[in-house]
Order: C-alpha cells, then structure tokens, then sequence
C-alpha cells in the first residue's frame, strides 16, 4: 500500500508544481515549456510503478517500468539485433523505395491526364487493402527475410505520399505558370524551379506520415512469418514465451524509433521549406 | 404495495433456490482453436458429464495469439491447457503452474521435411532451413537441436530457423526444407495440398527421444491450498476423463460434437474425423494420472540444452501433483 501511496503523493505534488509553473510569469520560458512534459511523463511513469508494486500485479501482466528498463538494460545486443533487421532493413529500405516511387509516378501523373484517370484509383484501390492481408501474401512471394517486409512498408508508404505529391504538384496557381511561360522556361524548367519547390509543403506532409507508417508496416509484417530475429517477431512471440518485460523493452525501442524517424524527417523539411508560413518565426 | 412485497418475496425464494442448487462454474482455456484435439472436454461438456458432477463448464478456444499461461495469470480461467516445456518455462518465470491431469500419454509433434530437400536423417539438418512455432511452442524444438549440437543461428554448421506461421505453406512452397507438425493436423494439411507421404520424411518427436508432454492441465499453485477448488477441479477431471474414453470409444460421434460446438465454421467433417482417430492414439494409454517418469523424462530433455536450455533449474516435484486425479479416479 505503501507504494501506491507515494505514487499519488508523486503525483498530485507533479500536478501542483505543473499547475504552479504554468501560472507563473515564466510559463513562455524554453526551459519551463521543457519542464511541463518531462514531469508529465515522469508522472506517468511514477504511478505505473507505484500501481504495479503496490498492488502485486504478476510481472506476466504488467512488468513495472523499472523492471523494463532493467531488462532493457540486460538486452541491448537482443534489442540491436531486432532494431537492424526490422527498422534499417525493412523500414527504412521500404521506405526509401516507396516514397522514391511514389515522388516519380506523382510527376508522371501530373504530366498525364491519362494516367491520372488509371494510377490514381489503383493507388487508391491498393492503399485501401487490409495489411493483414497483403502481409502473408508478400511474405510468401519474397521470402521471410526483410525483403518481404519491405514490400508492405512500400505498399503502405506509396499511397499517401503519391495523393500528397499530386495535391502539391498542383499548389501554383495559373498566374505564377503564365509568368514562367513568359520567361520562356520549359516544362523542366518549370518543374524544378516553380512547381517542385511549391509542392514541397505536401511531399513533407506525406513523408512525415510515411514515416509513421513504414515503422507500423514493418512491425506488424514479421507476424506473419520470420526469421527468428526483429522487433515484430519478438514482440508476437514474447507474450506467448512470458517476457512481457521484453516485449515492452522492444516496445519502447520501437517509440524511440518511431519518433526519431518523424523528428528527422521534420527536420530536414524545416530546412528545405523555410520559406513556408508554418516555419517561418521558428528559430 | 402488496405487489411490491410479493416480488420481491418472489425473487428472494429464486435466488435462494438458485443459489441451492448452482452449479460451481469452471472456465477452461485451451491452448488452439476448438477441434478434435480437445474433443473429451467437448464430450465432457455435449453428453452432460460436467452437469452430473455439478458443474457448469465453460470452455474458451484458443488462438494463434492466446497464450494460455497469460489468460491464467490474468484470471481468465481457472484450469487451461499447456504443453509442459511451455508450463515450466512459465513456472521459471514466476508464474507458478502445476500440472493436475496429463490425458495425452504421447506427443503428436513431428518435423516434417521433403525428401527432394535433401533430408533424410537428423545428421542432414546442418545448413537446412527448418520451420519452427513459437508463442511457447518453440521449447521442444529448440530442446532437440541442442541435444544435436546444431546452434539455430543459421550458418553451414547450424539451422536458420524461421518463424512458421500456424500452417505449412513454407514447405509447400519450399522456403524451408522441413515445417512442425502435428500427427492430427497439419501433417495432413500438407498431404491434402497435393504431397504424398512417399515425397515426406518425418521425424516424429517420440521416436527421436525428445518427447515432452503435451496438452496438459494446469492451475495456479495457490489455488490448490483451497479444498473448495480442488474438489471442482477434481470433479471437472473425472468427468474430462469420462469425455476422453467415450470419444476414444466413438470417434466418428465425437468428431461431430466437436463440430457442433465450433462457432467459427471453420472445421470440415472430413479432417476432423481423421483428426480424432489421431488423437485417440496419443491419449490411449493415460488415464489421466500424470506418471512421474514422464514428467522426469520432459524435465531432463529440457534441462539437457547445452549451452542454452529451456529451463535451467530442475523443477521438483511442486511442478506436478497427483493430489486430484488420485481423487478423481479412484
């Protein structure tokens, strides 16, 4: 009981200073703005701990956070192992593939109106397919290993990033055109000085929402079937084997990944696409 | 008012004559979906063998992502069904499970691999790739390979192992040279997608000495301190056991009650049938008593895992107990 009580204690003493700092004259401060969330997720943390010590959950149902760290800890050669195979293998080659793919049929779209009538509602047709159906059949075309897990991240990825690709090819308006035309640029020209940088706003859209995607995508593809290695296989097995503690540790990994992917990618749009309202006033 | 009163008189003398005569209810879990694997415990239930001892059965399937030591763990059930290397790792674990009834005397698991794969003995399998379960399947596996000395990291001298999903397509399309099987199921799937047992090698688990018990029952420790649950627990394993001979007896008869009670349609007559008279095989010969030797026998496979075993502690005898089918069967 002993526990729990601290655990509320922790928490209702977090919720005070967060409550007291968000009054305070300082509440616009970097280092304040930093604060809030960190003590927020401590909290979390603090009463997940405090909850399962005091109460006894069995470590088979809920492990505390401490004792995934430990684990954590105990198993980064395990951990690095399934983060090569599912995130760089998979994800990441899935992901360069797809959205490389999806960036070309996008510009030969747009050039088409033939192929916009015929790509665009397959790429519709194919981003509406259940994963857990396509997963097993990519799997037996190209094996178990990452191959096949690439092949769904692509096919999830592909979808998105073309519908955002198109929409931004389409973002200059007839006036900004016209003018090139005056310039005397030609389709190229026009394409990578005025309508590539224009659109560039909607292809980040549409790799920041890949990236979320290739993670899942890649995840979810080594249930169903895969070598004895990689974040899916471990998660889908721990439970069935008991260590929970495991699957959790890989479901962290898998967090860190996951926003790290999406942070990096933010990144780089921030650099590429200064000019844009939403970045501008950001230092 | 009068009204009023009556009811709730009424309803008093219901729940008190409920309360008479209810019957203890029981949760089983199962360790696969419903099939003839589990067909005692559907005769148990379909004949009224439960009703007669007094209780009021429920019987949950399983799945492909259904861990039954988890669903115990979380409450789920008050006894469930587990393959004994998967029990004690469990037991090792922290999760203290104890084995009350053993119905299967032999194990169904076999390695089933294509002759045109090159695999003609155990000494073949270097180099090979083999197709494992795992969701606590993988221990009698990976128990073997060590006893050969094959490490399953892949390479010339070992197995690359690769996760087999619950049917035997890398065989068929021949990503992997041999797959796990069942004696009752999934061999038969393979001979029913077109191969003959003449194109197959099989290594059944029994002959090659690494048997372990399989399709046990399991309860948590503690429970067993309370006389209540062992009587239920007692009465719910005469009565399985009476299930089990009667489908061992009427094979035919029991195969359609299995069907009967699976709601997802998904089982034919014909593979349950087959699939019944193999089962029958593996439970002749146990009454339900678990025999020590086994249970050593298990243990000591387990153990023997060289630089990498399945549990690393010998259990005891706390792991089993005969407390229950002692009663219950004599």
């Amino acid at each position: 009981m002993m526990w729990v009580i601290i655990a509320l204690v922790f928490w209702l003493a977090a919720w005070a200073v967060n409550v007291a700092l968000a009054r305070s004259r300082y509440h616009d401060t970097k280092l304040v703005r930093l604060i809030v969330p960190l003590l927020f997720g401590a909290t979390l943390l603090v009463l997940w701990e405090g909850l399962v010590r005091g109460f006894s959950v069995s470590p088979v149902i809920l492990p505390a956070p401490s004792v995934v760290a430990q684990t954590f800890a105990n198993s980064t050669d395990i951990l690095w192992v399934d983060f090569t195979q599912t995130v760089l293998k998979g994800a990441v080659s899935g992901y360069a593939i797809g959205c490389l793919s999806a960036f070309i049929a996008a510009i030969a779209i747009d050039r088409s109106a033939f192929l916009t009538r015929g790509l665009l509602p397959i790429g519709n047709f194919v981003a509406a397919l259940p994963i857990v159906g396509i997963a097993p059949i990519l799997v037996s075309w190209f094996g178990f290993d990452w191959h096949s897990k690439a092949a769904v991240v692509v096919v999830m990825v592909f979808f998105p990033m073309l519908v955002n690709t198109v929409q931004g090819l389409r973002e200059t308006d007839q006036m900004q055109r016209d003018l090139m035309h005056t310039y005397a640029a030609g389709y190229v020209t026009t394409l990578t000085k005025l309508r590539l940088p224009a659109a560039m706003p909607f292809v980040f859209n549409g790799l920041k929402i890949a990236a979320t995607l290739a993670l899942i995508g890649a995840i979810v593809a080594e249930y169903f079937g895969s070598p004895t290695r990689g974040m899916g296989f471990r998660i889908s097995t721990g439970v069935g084997s008991l260590s929970i503690d495991l699957v959790w540790a890989e479901i962290f990994v898998a967090a860190l990944a996951g926003s790290g992917f999406y942070g990096a990618v933010a990144l780089i749009e921030r650099a590429v696409t200064f000019w844009h309202p939403s970045q501008r006033g950001r230092a | 008012m009068k009204n009023l009163t009556y009811s709730i008189g009424f309803a008093a003398a219901a729940f008190w004559g409920g309360m008479a005569q209810a019957a203890d209810d029981v949760t089983l879990q199962l360790k696969w979906v419903t099939q003839a694997q589990f067909a005692g415990y559907y005769v148990a239930l379909d004949q009224g063998f439960y009703e007669e001892e007094g209780l009021n059965v429920t019987i949950k399937p399983g799945g492909p992502d259904i861990a039954p030591a988890q669903v115990i763990a979380g409450g789920g059930a008050d006894v469930v069904l587990d393959w004994m290397p998967s029990a004690l790792a469990s037991r090792e674990k922290g999760l203290p499970l104890v084995n009350i009834a053993q119905p299967f005397k032999s194990s169904g698991m076999m390695l089933t691999c294509r002759k045109d794969a090159g695999v003609a003995s155990p000494e073949d399998f270097a180099g090979k790739t083999l197709g494992v379960w795992f969701f606590g399947n993988e221990y009698p596996f990976l128990s073997w390979m060590s006893q050969l000395g094959l490490s399953t990291d892949g390479g010339e001298d070992g197995v690359t192992v690769l996760k087999q999903g619950f049917n035997v397509d890398p065989i068929l399309q021949g990503q992997a040279a041999c797959v796990s099987t069942m004696t009752y199921n999934e061999y038969w799937q393979i001979i029913d997608a077109g191969l003959s047992p003449d194109d197959l090698v099989v290594f059944k688990y029994e002959d090659q000495g690494v048997a372990t018990l399989e399709d046990g029952m399991y309860v948590l420790e503690q429970n067993l301190e309370d006389p209540a649950f062992v009587d239920k627990m007692t009465r719910f394993v005469r009565a399985s056991m009476k299930g089990w001979k009667w489908a061992e007896e009427n094979p035919d008869d029991a195969a359609l009650i299995v069907l009967d009670n699976d709601e997802t349609g998904a089982q034919t007559e014909k593979h349950q049938k087959r699939m019944m008279g193999e089962i029958a095989k593996l439970t002749a010969g146990s009454n339900g008593a678990l025999d020590p030797a086994d249970f050593e026998r298990t243990v000591q496979s387990l153990l023997a895992g060289g630089s990498d075993p399945v549990i690393t502690d010998h259990p005891g005898e706390a792991a089993w107990t005969h407390k229950i089918t002692d009663a219950a069967l004599n």
